[in-house]
């Protein structure tokens, strides 16, 4: 399922070319704009973060992954596996 | 004396304090030490010949190159990655018997039997054969390597080194009766650089091929830079793709990178001690809009001969295979085990290699 999909429920019509493309802002004005501004953009970084299909977002996660991995080797890796156990 | 080097305290600019005047003179006349080879390397002719000539510390040692130290050669850019990916286990599944025999200094054949549970079982004979000339542990030419399995698939490969920096591989691939992949490669090893020439599957009659150029520079000697170039033709099409890589060594850790307009590869090797070792790797393939990465680790006991080799990818799989030498037998039994999460698919399996 192509990644646009998931953004249907967007107050204002919007067309999503991709995760974090072009998307739609709360046309109206007011005090309640903010707020449905902010949570629009909560809920599209939510979607962004959890749908699998989008290439971008899988690649950052990996990237993030890769980071951690190395980070790993690095420092938690000097481990003497014949030394002897330490007595109780 | 006239030529030969003065003790470094008489080239000091400034006189030390409470130095005489006739010091100083001394140090105006003082000539400027001049470099000159050493008597033994002067020979007959030398206008300084004789003996005794040399200081009174000895004779001088010879001058080191002015260059830098060696570069090294960079190797091969299909092993650029090749420390990383030797962390990770191989897949295993069903049961593998394989029977190494040595019948010569030069040639070796081996024997595997795969009962397999995914797919069908097999036998392969492997037929190898190796020239006098060896470059290193594991370099030797000519080479020549045959598979072929119980269906008549056939696997051969041809490495012979021309000319002492140029090395050439051929290698064909059938699958039963018709050829699948005919190469052809040349690569020049320089001292600090190696260029590749790869023709795949180059068909005159039907205007096909597949051209790789790979180079690599050691830009110092530690750094090793360089690219791959693909093209491909057939009738109607035809293109190219151009990657850059690099690959930074130090003394415990390796960094590779390639990137390219397919995808990117990067991979990180650490070696934490002399039993640890560790391989991260991050796979993106901008064609397939798909990116990989696996962790995975190997610990090594001589002491208990045994190998470990564990995995942990992104696509939420997990597995590990142990290797375990059964002294005083000449015998190695291997245990698999690989677990998909996501696709909830289990398999393993465990294999006997003898020799």
């Amino acid at each position: 399922m192509p990644s646009w999909v998931s953004y249907q429920f967007q107050p204002a019509p919007a067309i999503c070319l991709s995760s974090l493309g072009v998307f739609s802002v709360a046309a109206a004005g007011g005090p309640g704009a903010a707020p449905q501004g902010l949570r629009g953009w909560l809920r599209r970084a939510y979607r962004f973060a959890t749908d699998r299909n989008d290439f971008r977002r899988n690649l950052l996660v990996n990237l993030g992954l890769f980071a951690a991995g190395v980070w790993v080797a690095r420092n938690l890796t000097d481990i003497d596996l014949m030394a002897p156990q330490p007595v109780p | 004396m006239g030529g030969e080097c003065c003790p470094p305290q008489q080239w000091r600019r400034r006189p030390r304090a409470g130095a005489s005047s006739r010091s100083r003179f001394r140090q105006r006349r003082c000539p400027r030490p001049r470099w000159r080879r050493p008597a033994a390397a002067r020979g007959a002719g030398g206008r300084r010949a004789g003996p005794g000539m040399g200081n009174a510390l000895g004779p001088a040692a010879p001058r080191a190159p002015r260059r830098g130290e060696p570069l090294g050669s960079p190797g091969s850019f299909d092993e650029l990655h090749r420390q990383c990916k030797e962390v990770f286990p191989q897949q295993m599944e069903g049961v593998k018997l394989i029977v190494t025999k040595t019948l010569s200094s030069h040639f070796q054949v081996t024997h595997t039997v795969h009962m397999s549970t995914l797919g069908p079982s097999s036998y392969h004979f492997n037929a190898t054969f190796v020239g006098d000339r060896q470059l290193g542990p594991t370099e030797a030419f000519p080479t020549l390597i045959g598979d072929m399995d119980n269906s008549g698939s056939l696997n051969a490969q041809v490495l012979h080194l021309v000319a002492e920096r140029i090395r050439t591989k051929a290698v064909f691939q059938t699958h039963q009766t018709k050829f699948v992949t005919w190469q052809f490669d040349g690569e020049y090893r320089g001292d600090d650089c190696t260029a590749t020439l790869t023709l795949g599957n180059p068909d005159l009659l039907g205007e096909s091929v597949i051209l790789v150029a790979h180079f690599l520079q050691s830009i110092t000697s530690r750094l090793v830079l360089g690219g791959e170039m693909v093209y491909h033709r057939r009738p109607g099409e035809e293109g190219a793709i151009l990657t850059l890589a690099g690959k930074y060594t130090a003394l415990k850790w390796v960094a590779t990178l390639n990137v390219g307009y397919g995808g990117a590869h990067a991979s990180y090797y650490h070696r934490a001690n002399e039993q640890v070792q560790v391989g991260v790797e991050l796979e993106a393939n901008t064609r397939l809009q798909d990116t990989t990465f696996a962790f995975g680790y190997q610990l090594n006991l001589p002491q208990a001969n045994m190998v470990f080799r564990g995995l942990l990818d992104s696509n939420w799989s997990v597995g590990g295979v142990l290797e375990k030498k059964l002294p005083p037998l000449p015998v190695t039994l291997a245990l698999g085990a690989f677990l998909n999460h996501w696709k909830n698919r289990f398999h393993c399996g465990f294999s006997v290699i003898v020799g």
